[in-house]
């Protein structure tokens, strides 16, 4: 190597870490980054995932899936497909998802003992999904231009982020605080306050890896600090652009949930 | 002596069921297992598995008439204690499914079983999947109301409490499904499979011939259809959905699925039965909107033969939105217009006319489902009301999930209204409550 393409080789590198770690301000395009690292890495991805639920009693029921996911567009419009293996009375129910951004998402459920599909209204997406405390949204991410974002605090290693919801009515909640990790841009922890600014509602992500390059959250868990109930969800096996066909996010898949794409290697 | 021997025989079945089900209340408990792999059974994060996979249920399950029946000499629709094993294996690109239960009934006193499933399903083509062997096929756009759906429905299992997975009752057959720039589904059923429909066995109904309403014995036995081949139907399905809208057309032909016709010497059968009809189904201001159409070609097309039906359009428009969290909404209206229906009372003797049915047959069907934030509670609420026949079904129920295993429900089936001999109204002394208890393994 000339000492010409090292220092080449050094000065890149060196502006490469330097974009990284640059300072972002604006609070919005925080929280877009924010949206892009939880939802959209890679083209598409697959991911094993299980539920551990727990209710305030210390009760607990568990859910078990495998998510496959194409996005349309970065940012904008997604397809998923969650094919559930556990318990046995879920086990081979099927749950499509067009996730329409600033619109309604399109909906299926396939109940396999009535060889059902049936569609879902969109409704509330701040319903539990499938039991646990997570809502829909929290799976499939919230729309960044529901509420407004302000960046109120930026330290060494994170942005917190304050964000009110456009329409209150529409939310039990006043306003939520974010951490957003300043190297991943993962949000770390998610705190959503009553108007007197009591925190009733947690998401963390508690466990980070490196999957093809892209930092995932390997483990997250809601709790629910009014009941002490929490759900804890872990991924494995998680992988990205692996290339999925747009043609097996269809009712075919319903019936006939696409095994090659679920199965892990 | 039979009468009330039937009824102790019903709750020493129930009794059998919950001593059975009295360790896993026990286990609906556990708070230890963690997130090993014991507690996730055998399919450990989504790996391919080998060799037979086994599920299943038990349940007991009973189901008190409100009132006693004087057509029927039992106190229950139901009363049963029941097992149910679903296996599963992968061959291949294939997979063969097996799906049976075996049940201890006290109404129809002894051992039952029933073969729900045994199939091979897979790839045949990237393009083309087949399923062939015994399966449950549905399609349409109808909450529990089904215009396109002509396979077989078991009407039996369904007024009598059990759960609502048996309204759907299993069919032997070929089913191909190509998928293209439109998607087809063909299905090809050798030989006829009808609806279980009521003989009288276990619930009363009202015979016309008979002017009131009847039970077993003697019990309904129509003519089968049971050629293989030469009584064969074929159902054909395609579709496809276009920016979130789902358009389909749909085909049939082969026989009434209701024994609704009656022969020279006044025997039940299964007539000939061809219809076609569409449907589509789309987001409709927050919610989901439907319509479908059919149109049944019957064996008497003229309505002069009022022992054959003759032909019917059936339309069906729903509309189901969720107003509020965890409240769900779902509307139907459907109409029966029955084609020839003038030549059709003209043809009735006087004494039978008034046993006909109307030319237009109007329903209003209501669905109120509500669940608790954590979903464990659901309750629910399923209401058909007929104007034109002025009669009623309702369907309440509460249903609870203790754990992952054990699930609860309590419900009722109750039917009313004017005359004795329309739709839901025969069904009056059948009215019931049920409480079924299951624990999934």
């Amino acid at each position: 190597m000339t000492p010409a393409l090292r220092l080449a080789l050094v000065l890149t590198a060196g502006l490469l870490t330097g974009a990284a770690q640059a300072q972002m301000t604006d609070a919005t395009a925080i929280v877009e980054a924010a949206n892009e690292a939880s939802y959209y890495a890679g083209d598409d991805g697959r991911s094993a995932a299980r539920m551990m639920i727990v209710d305030g009693d210390g009760n607990r029921q568990r859910r078990q899936f495998t998510l496959l996911r194409q996005d349309v567009a970065d940012g904008g419009d997604q397809r998923y497909l969650v094919v559930f293996s556990r318990p046995a009375d879920i086990r081979g129910t099927v749950f499509r998802v067009e996730k329409h951004v600033g619109e309604s998402d399109d909906r299926w459920l396939y109940l396999p003992a009535l060889d059902l599909v049936k569609r879902i209204a969109a409704g509330d997406k701040r319903t539990s999904f499938v039991g646990s405390h997570f809502y829909y949204e929290d799976i499939s991410g919230r729309g960044v231009g529901e509420d407004r974002h302000a960046l109120i605090e930026t330290t060494d290693d994170a942005y917190i982020i304050e964000s009110t919801p456009r329409d209150p009515a529409a939310v039990a909640f006043a306003r939520y605080r974010t951490r957003i990790d300043r190297d991943t841009l993962l949000p770390m922890r998610t705190e959503y306050e009553r108007e007197d600014g009591e925190v009733y509602r947690r998401m963390e992500i508690t466990e980070v890896e490196t999957i093809d390059g892209y930092p995932t959250g390997t483990e997250t868990r809601m709790t629910d600090l009014d009941s002490g109930g929490y759900t804890v969800t872990q991924f494995r096996y998680s992988e990205y652009d692996i290339g999925l066909p747009a043609d097996i996010f269809s009712e075919r898949s319903l019936r006939n949930p696409p095994r090659q794409w679920l199965r892990r290697d | 002596m039979l009468h009330t021997a039937r009824p102790i025989a019903a709750r020493l079945v129930l009794l059998i069921a919950l001593g059975g089900l009295a360790p896993a209340l026990a286990g609906a408990q556990d708070t230890d297992e963690g997130w090993d792999d014991e507690g996730w059974g055998g399919d450990p994060w989504a790996e391919e598995q080998t060799g037979w996979q086994w599920y299943g249920f038990i349940e007991g399950a009973v189901a008190p008439r409100l009132q006693s029946d004087p057509a029927v000499n039992d106190d229950f629709t139901l009363a049963e204690t029941r097992l149910q094993l679903e296996g599963e294996r992968r061959l291949g690109d294939y997979t063969a499914n097996l799906k049976g239960d075996v049940w201890l009934d006290g109404v129809e006193d002894g051992g039952r079983g029933d073969l729900r499933e045994a199939n091979l399903a897979g790839r045949l083509t990237a393009q083309t999947d087949v399923v062939v062997g015994r399966q449950i096929i549905t399609w349409g756009t109808g909450d529990l109301v089904f215009l396109n759906d002509l396979f077989p429905k078991d009407y039996v299992a369904f007024f009598s409490g059990r759960s609502d997975e048996y309204l759907k009752a299993p069919t032997d057959a070929l089913k191909l499904s190509w998928f293209g720039p439109l998607n087809v589904d063909f299905v090809w059923m050798p030989r006829a499979v009808p609806n279980r429909f009521i003989t009288g066995e276990r619930l009363s109904y009202f015979s016309p011939q008979a002017g009131r309403r009847v039970a077993a014995p003697p019990k309904l036995d129509p003519r089968d259809r049971d050629d293989f081949g030469g009584d064969s139907e074929l159902a054909l399905r395609l579709y496809q959905t276009l920016n979130g809208v789902e358009v389909a057309g749909y085909a049939y032909h082969g026989f009434d699925n209701q024994p609704s016709a009656r022969d020279a010497d006044g025997r039940a059968y299964f007539p000939r039965l061809s219809s076609l009809g569409a449907s589509v189904r789309a987001p409709v201001l927050g919610g989901i909107g439907n319509v479908e159409t059919a149109y049944y070609h019957g064996e008497d097309d003229s309505g002069r033969d009022p022992d054959r039906p003759n032909d019917q359009w059936r339309w069906l428009a729903g509309y189901e939105s969720e107003p509020l969290s965890d409240l769900t909404l779902g509307w139907q209206y459907s109409l029966e217009w029955i084609q020839d229906h003038d030549a059709l009372l003209a043809a009735l003797p006087r004494q039978q006319r008034r046993y006909a049915p109307d030319e237009y047959r109007h329903l209003l069907t209501n669905r109120i489902t509500w669940q608790s934030p954590r979903q464990d509670l659901t309750l629910s609420m399923f209401t058909f009301y007929s104007p034109s026949d002025a009669d009623y079904y309702l369907r309440p129920r509460a249903q609870y999930r203790f754990s992952d295993s054990l699930t609860g429900t309590a419900g009722a089936n109750l039917f009313g209204g004017e005359d004795d001999w329309t739709f839901h109204t025969q069904l009056e002394d059948n009215s019931n409550l049920y409480l079924r208890l299951r624990y999934s393994f």
